[in-house]
Protein backbone atom coordinates (compact mmCIF):
# COMPACT_ATOMS: atom_id res chain seq x y z
CA UNK A 1 0.00 0.00 0.00
CA UNK A 2 1.29 3.69 -1.32
CA UNK A 3 1.59 6.21 1.24
CA UNK A 4 2.56 10.13 1.17
CA UNK A 5 4.05 11.57 4.67
CA UNK A 6 4.29 15.18 5.22
CA UNK A 7 7.99 15.42 6.39
CA UNK A 8 9.43 18.53 8.05
CA UNK A 9 12.59 18.79 10.38
CA UNK A 10 12.93 22.90 10.90
CA UNK A 11 16.75 21.82 11.75
CA UNK A 12 17.39 19.92 8.65
CA UNK A 13 14.94 21.05 5.89
CA UNK A 14 14.25 24.30 4.51
CA UNK A 15 10.78 23.71 3.63
CA UNK A 16 8.59 20.81 4.12
CA UNK A 17 8.14 18.16 1.77
CA UNK A 18 5.96 14.52 1.18
CA UNK A 19 8.33 11.66 1.93
CA UNK A 20 6.86 8.39 -0.20
CA UNK A 21 6.45 4.69 1.54
CA UNK A 22 5.53 1.55 0.45
CA UNK A 23 4.37 -1.13 2.60
CA UNK A 24 3.65 -4.55 1.78
CA UNK A 25 2.21 -6.04 4.39
CA UNK A 26 -1.12 -5.17 4.95
CA UNK A 27 -3.01 -7.10 7.91
CA UNK A 28 -6.83 -7.33 7.79
CA UNK A 29 -8.31 -4.96 10.08
CA UNK A 30 -5.23 -2.43 10.00
CA UNK A 31 -5.81 0.75 11.37
CA UNK A 32 -3.87 3.87 9.83
CA UNK A 33 -1.40 4.47 13.03
CA UNK A 34 -0.36 0.70 12.94
CA UNK A 35 0.47 1.78 9.12
CA UNK A 36 2.83 4.80 10.29
CA UNK A 37 4.70 2.54 13.42
CA UNK A 38 5.98 0.13 10.12
CA UNK A 39 6.14 2.93 8.67
CA UNK A 40 8.69 4.13 11.30
CA UNK A 41 10.39 0.99 11.12
CA UNK A 42 11.42 1.87 7.96
CA UNK A 43 12.12 5.45 9.08
CA UNK A 44 12.87 5.38 12.51
CA UNK A 45 12.93 9.28 12.22
CA UNK A 46 9.55 9.68 11.24
CA UNK A 47 7.73 11.77 14.24
CA UNK A 48 4.23 11.75 15.40
CA UNK A 49 2.16 11.58 18.42
CA UNK A 50 -0.14 8.18 19.33
CA UNK A 51 -0.79 6.82 22.58
CA UNK A 52 -4.10 5.02 23.74
CA UNK A 53 -4.65 3.35 20.09
CA UNK A 54 -8.29 3.33 20.58
CA UNK A 55 -9.09 6.20 19.99
CA UNK A 56 -9.69 7.49 23.78
CA UNK A 57 -6.76 9.83 24.20
CA UNK A 58 -7.02 11.54 21.38
CA UNK A 59 -3.08 12.46 20.42
CA UNK A 60 -3.05 10.82 16.49
CA UNK A 61 -5.04 13.92 15.12
CA UNK A 62 -3.92 14.49 11.71
CA UNK A 63 -5.24 15.31 7.99
CA UNK A 64 -5.44 11.77 6.50
CA UNK A 65 -6.37 12.31 2.82
CA UNK A 66 -7.87 16.10 3.40
CA UNK A 67 -9.75 14.96 6.06
CA UNK A 68 -8.96 15.67 9.92
CA UNK A 69 -9.45 12.04 12.30
CA UNK A 70 -7.46 9.87 14.29
CA UNK A 71 -4.73 7.27 12.84
CA UNK A 72 -5.57 5.12 15.73
CA UNK A 73 -9.83 4.59 14.40
CA UNK A 74 -8.87 5.13 10.68
CA UNK A 75 -8.87 1.87 8.67
CA UNK A 76 -6.84 1.55 5.85
CA UNK A 77 -9.10 -0.37 3.94
CA UNK A 78 -11.01 2.33 1.98
CA UNK A 79 -8.29 4.67 1.94
CA UNK A 80 -7.67 6.32 -1.81
CA UNK A 81 -4.13 5.57 -2.27
CA UNK A 82 -1.80 7.13 -2.08
CA UNK A 83 -2.61 7.83 1.57
CA UNK A 84 -1.58 11.31 1.89
CA UNK A 85 -0.86 12.01 5.48
CA UNK A 86 -0.56 15.70 6.51
CA UNK A 87 -0.46 17.36 10.31
CA UNK A 88 -3.51 19.63 11.39
CA UNK A 89 -4.35 22.51 9.05
CA UNK A 90 -3.50 26.16 10.18
CA UNK A 91 -1.46 24.79 12.93
CA UNK A 92 2.41 25.31 13.42
CA UNK A 93 4.28 22.17 12.99
CA UNK A 94 7.06 21.31 15.32
CA UNK A 95 8.17 18.19 13.03
CA UNK A 96 6.47 15.51 10.60
CA UNK A 97 2.88 15.37 11.82
CA UNK A 98 3.92 16.64 15.46
CA UNK A 99 1.79 20.43 15.79
CA UNK A 100 1.91 22.79 18.50
CA UNK A 101 -1.38 22.78 20.20
CA UNK A 102 -0.83 25.32 23.26
CA UNK A 103 -2.99 27.93 21.03
CA UNK A 104 -5.89 25.36 21.14
CA UNK A 105 -5.47 24.34 25.01
CA UNK A 106 -5.10 28.20 25.80
CA UNK A 107 -8.48 28.56 23.76
CA UNK A 108 -9.68 25.99 25.85
CA UNK A 109 -8.66 27.30 29.26
CA UNK A 110 -9.97 30.43 28.13
CA UNK A 111 -13.29 29.11 28.39
CA UNK A 112 -13.02 28.25 31.91
CA UNK A 113 -13.68 24.48 31.82
CA UNK A 114 -14.46 23.20 35.09
CA UNK A 115 -17.82 24.22 37.75
CA UNK A 116 -18.31 27.72 38.92
CA UNK A 117 -20.44 27.62 42.12
CA UNK A 118 -21.03 30.73 44.41
CA UNK A 119 -23.12 28.83 46.80
CA UNK A 120 -21.16 27.13 49.94
CA UNK A 121 -19.51 24.00 49.01
CA UNK A 122 -22.24 21.22 50.13
CA UNK A 123 -21.33 18.40 52.44
CA UNK A 124 -22.52 15.62 49.39
CA UNK A 125 -22.12 15.82 46.03
CA UNK A 126 -24.74 18.62 43.88
CA UNK A 127 -27.11 16.26 42.65
CA UNK A 128 -28.59 16.62 39.22
CA UNK A 129 -32.24 14.93 38.19
CA UNK A 130 -31.49 12.56 35.15
CA UNK A 131 -32.94 15.00 32.75
CA UNK A 132 -30.33 17.72 34.25
CA UNK A 133 -27.38 14.56 33.59
CA UNK A 134 -29.03 14.27 30.22
CA UNK A 135 -28.48 17.53 28.92
CA UNK A 136 -24.71 16.65 29.20
CA UNK A 137 -24.88 14.17 26.75
CA UNK A 138 -22.83 14.65 22.92
CA UNK A 139 -20.97 17.48 25.43
CA UNK A 140 -19.05 15.92 27.93
CA UNK A 141 -17.42 12.82 25.35
CA UNK A 142 -15.07 15.64 23.91
CA UNK A 143 -11.11 13.83 23.83
CA UNK A 144 -10.22 17.32 23.17
CA UNK A 145 -8.25 15.75 19.87
CA UNK A 146 -8.33 19.01 17.61
CA UNK A 147 -9.83 17.59 14.80
CA UNK A 148 -12.43 19.98 14.95
CA UNK A 149 -11.15 23.60 15.47
CA UNK A 150 -8.33 22.73 12.80
CA UNK A 151 -10.65 21.61 10.72
CA UNK A 152 -12.68 24.84 10.61
CA UNK A 153 -11.72 27.68 8.37
CA UNK A 154 -12.40 30.41 10.68
CA UNK A 155 -10.57 29.44 12.82
CA UNK A 156 -7.70 29.09 10.70
CA UNK A 157 -7.92 32.89 9.86
CA UNK A 158 -8.30 34.06 13.84
CA UNK A 159 -6.89 31.23 15.89
CA UNK A 160 -5.89 33.80 18.62
CA UNK A 161 -9.30 35.54 18.59
CA UNK A 162 -12.03 32.87 17.81
CA UNK A 163 -12.59 30.19 20.62
CA UNK A 164 -12.68 27.07 17.73
CA UNK A 165 -15.36 24.81 17.69
CA UNK A 166 -13.96 22.44 20.50
CA UNK A 167 -13.35 25.28 23.14
CA UNK A 168 -16.87 26.42 22.54
CA UNK A 169 -18.37 22.68 22.97
CA UNK A 170 -16.75 23.09 26.20
CA UNK A 171 -18.62 26.88 26.97
CA UNK A 172 -21.88 25.48 26.62
CA UNK A 173 -20.94 22.22 28.35
CA UNK A 174 -20.76 24.51 31.42
CA UNK A 175 -23.37 26.81 30.29
CA UNK A 176 -25.76 23.90 30.13
CA UNK A 177 -24.78 22.16 33.68
CA UNK A 178 -27.09 22.28 35.92
CA UNK A 179 -24.77 22.90 38.62
CA UNK A 180 -22.93 25.42 37.09
CA UNK A 181 -23.59 29.01 38.66
CA UNK A 182 -21.38 31.51 36.42
CA UNK A 183 -23.40 31.31 33.50
CA UNK A 184 -24.15 34.98 33.29
CA UNK A 185 -20.20 35.51 33.33
CA UNK A 186 -20.02 32.98 31.02
CA UNK A 187 -22.20 34.43 28.34
CA UNK A 188 -20.65 38.09 29.01
CA UNK A 189 -16.82 36.36 28.27
CA UNK A 190 -18.02 35.16 25.27
CA UNK A 191 -19.93 38.60 23.15
CA UNK A 192 -17.98 40.37 20.80
CA UNK A 193 -17.65 39.72 17.17
CA UNK A 194 -14.86 37.33 17.67
CA UNK A 195 -14.37 35.02 20.58
CA UNK A 196 -18.06 33.52 19.57
CA UNK A 197 -19.86 34.67 16.58
CA UNK A 198 -16.38 33.86 13.80
CA UNK A 199 -19.21 31.04 13.67
CA UNK A 200 -20.57 31.26 10.47
CA UNK A 201 -21.98 27.09 10.43
CA UNK A 202 -19.82 25.38 8.39
CA UNK A 203 -20.00 22.63 10.18
CA UNK A 204 -16.89 21.25 9.03
CA UNK A 205 -16.33 20.39 12.93
CA UNK A 206 -19.39 18.04 12.40
CA UNK A 207 -18.19 16.45 9.87
CA UNK A 208 -14.94 15.23 10.97
CA UNK A 209 -15.60 14.85 14.71
CA UNK A 210 -14.49 11.28 15.36
CA UNK A 211 -16.79 11.48 18.29
CA UNK A 212 -19.54 12.12 16.24
CA UNK A 213 -20.07 15.13 18.62
CA UNK A 214 -21.98 18.46 17.03
CA UNK A 215 -20.39 21.62 18.05
CA UNK A 216 -22.27 23.57 15.60
CA UNK A 217 -25.34 22.83 17.37
CA UNK A 218 -23.80 23.94 20.84
CA UNK A 219 -22.63 27.06 19.51
CA UNK A 220 -26.83 27.46 18.27
CA UNK A 221 -27.63 26.94 21.86
CA UNK A 222 -24.75 29.66 23.03
CA UNK A 223 -26.26 31.52 20.77
CA UNK A 224 -30.16 31.41 21.78
CA UNK A 225 -29.14 31.27 25.61
CA UNK A 226 -27.63 34.56 24.69
CA UNK A 227 -30.56 36.21 23.05
CA UNK A 228 -32.59 35.07 25.84
CA UNK A 229 -30.68 36.15 28.51
CA UNK A 230 -30.56 39.46 26.60
CA UNK A 231 -34.00 40.26 25.68
CA UNK B 1 -22.25 46.72 24.41
CA UNK B 2 -19.10 47.40 25.84
CA UNK B 3 -17.11 50.56 24.15
CA UNK B 4 -14.02 48.66 23.33
CA UNK B 5 -15.58 45.68 21.63
CA UNK B 6 -17.67 45.56 18.28
CA UNK B 7 -21.05 43.69 18.29
CA UNK B 8 -21.24 40.10 18.17
CA UNK B 9 -24.42 39.22 19.29
CA UNK B 10 -26.37 42.64 18.24
CA UNK B 11 -24.87 41.86 14.92
CA UNK B 12 -25.87 38.25 14.35
CA UNK B 13 -29.52 39.12 15.60
CA UNK B 14 -29.76 42.14 12.79
CA UNK B 15 -28.94 39.65 10.32
CA UNK B 16 -30.90 36.40 11.32
CA UNK B 17 -34.13 39.23 11.57
CA UNK B 18 -33.41 40.94 8.41
CA UNK B 19 -33.06 37.33 6.62
CA UNK B 20 -36.47 36.47 7.78
CA UNK B 21 -37.93 39.63 5.89
CA UNK B 22 -35.76 39.32 2.91
CA UNK B 23 -37.03 36.10 2.43
CA UNK B 24 -40.95 37.06 3.26
CA UNK B 25 -40.25 40.05 1.20
CA UNK B 26 -37.87 39.53 -1.87
CA UNK B 27 -40.00 36.33 -3.70
CA UNK B 28 -43.20 38.82 -3.14
CA UNK B 29 -41.19 41.59 -5.20
CA UNK B 30 -39.93 38.75 -7.56
CA UNK B 31 -43.12 37.59 -8.15
CA UNK B 32 -44.84 41.24 -8.63
CA UNK B 33 -42.16 42.19 -11.34
CA UNK B 34 -42.73 38.75 -13.16
CA UNK B 35 -46.23 38.06 -12.92
CA UNK B 36 -47.71 41.43 -12.76
CA UNK B 37 -44.47 43.74 -13.97
CA UNK B 38 -45.89 47.54 -14.37
CA UNK B 39 -46.55 48.42 -18.45
CA UNK B 40 -45.01 51.81 -18.40
CA UNK B 41 -43.69 54.28 -15.90
CA UNK B 42 -46.84 55.88 -14.49
CA UNK B 43 -48.05 52.57 -13.60
CA UNK B 44 -44.34 51.99 -11.38
CA UNK B 45 -44.96 55.49 -9.97
CA UNK B 46 -48.53 54.45 -8.99
CA UNK B 47 -47.51 51.29 -8.06
CA UNK B 48 -44.52 52.94 -5.50
CA UNK B 49 -47.33 55.74 -4.38
CA UNK B 50 -49.23 53.07 -2.55
CA UNK B 51 -48.40 53.60 1.00
CA UNK B 52 -48.54 50.31 2.01
CA UNK B 53 -45.78 49.36 -1.11
CA UNK B 54 -43.65 52.41 0.27
CA UNK B 55 -43.32 50.81 3.42
CA UNK B 56 -42.22 47.48 2.23
CA UNK B 57 -40.03 49.06 -0.45
CA UNK B 58 -38.35 50.75 2.58
CA UNK B 59 -38.06 48.25 4.95
CA UNK B 60 -36.74 45.79 2.33
CA UNK B 61 -34.19 48.32 1.67
CA UNK B 62 -33.02 49.31 5.09
CA UNK B 63 -33.43 45.08 5.83
CA UNK B 64 -30.93 44.61 2.60
CA UNK B 65 -28.34 47.19 3.91
CA UNK B 66 -28.20 46.22 7.35
CA UNK B 67 -27.97 42.39 6.11
CA UNK B 68 -25.12 43.77 3.43
CA UNK B 69 -23.66 45.42 6.33
CA UNK B 70 -23.20 42.40 8.76
CA UNK B 71 -22.35 40.37 6.06
CA UNK B 72 -19.47 42.28 4.72
CA UNK B 73 -17.92 43.29 7.76
CA UNK B 74 -17.76 39.90 8.43
CA UNK B 75 -15.67 39.04 5.65
CA UNK B 76 -13.60 41.48 6.35
CA UNK B 77 -13.18 40.60 10.01
CA UNK B 78 -12.30 37.25 8.62
CA UNK B 79 -10.03 38.18 6.22
CA UNK B 80 -8.36 41.51 6.46
CA UNK B 81 -6.24 41.70 9.13
CA UNK B 82 -4.20 44.70 9.02
CA UNK B 83 -5.93 47.35 10.37
CA UNK B 84 -5.29 50.32 8.40
CA UNK B 85 -7.02 48.31 5.44
CA UNK B 86 -9.55 47.19 7.21
CA UNK B 87 -10.96 50.35 8.94
CA UNK B 88 -10.80 51.99 4.84
CA UNK B 89 -12.46 49.13 3.86
CA UNK B 90 -15.56 49.38 6.51
CA UNK B 91 -15.57 52.89 6.04
CA UNK B 92 -16.36 52.57 2.43
CA UNK B 93 -18.31 50.04 2.80
CA UNK B 94 -20.68 52.11 5.12
CA UNK B 95 -20.93 55.45 2.89
CA UNK B 96 -21.49 53.09 -0.13
CA UNK B 97 -24.22 51.46 1.97
CA UNK B 98 -25.44 54.76 2.97
CA UNK B 99 -25.53 56.46 -0.57
CA UNK B 100 -27.85 53.22 -1.71
CA UNK B 101 -29.36 53.82 1.04
CA UNK B 102 -30.40 57.74 0.42
CA UNK B 103 -30.70 56.97 -3.34
CA UNK B 104 -33.28 54.63 -2.56
CA UNK B 105 -34.93 56.85 0.12
CA UNK B 106 -35.30 59.59 -2.67
CA UNK B 107 -36.33 57.40 -5.17
CA UNK B 108 -39.40 55.78 -3.09
CA UNK B 109 -40.51 59.20 -1.13
CA UNK B 110 -40.27 61.18 -4.61
CA UNK B 111 -42.51 58.81 -6.60
CA UNK B 112 -44.89 58.98 -4.51
CA UNK B 113 -44.44 62.80 -4.14
CA UNK B 114 -45.59 62.73 -7.71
Amino acid sequence: MKFRIYRYDPDKDTAPYMQPFVLNHIRPGMMLRDALLEIKKIDETLSFRHSCGEGVCGSDGMNINGRNGLACITPLKGLREPVEVRPFPGMPVIRDLVVDMSGFYRQYRAVKPYLTRRDPEPEVEVLQSPEERERLDGLYECILCGCCSTACPSYWWNPDKYLGPAALLQAWRFLADSRDQAGEARLDALDGPYRLFRCHTIMSCVEVCPKALNPTRAIGQIKRLMLDKSV
Amino acid sequence: MSLRRASGLRAWVVQRVSAVYLLLFTPLLVGKFLFYPPPDHTAWVQWVSNRWVAIGLLLFFVALLMHAWVGVRDILIDYVHPLGARVLLLTLLAFGLLGCGFWALDIVLHAGAH
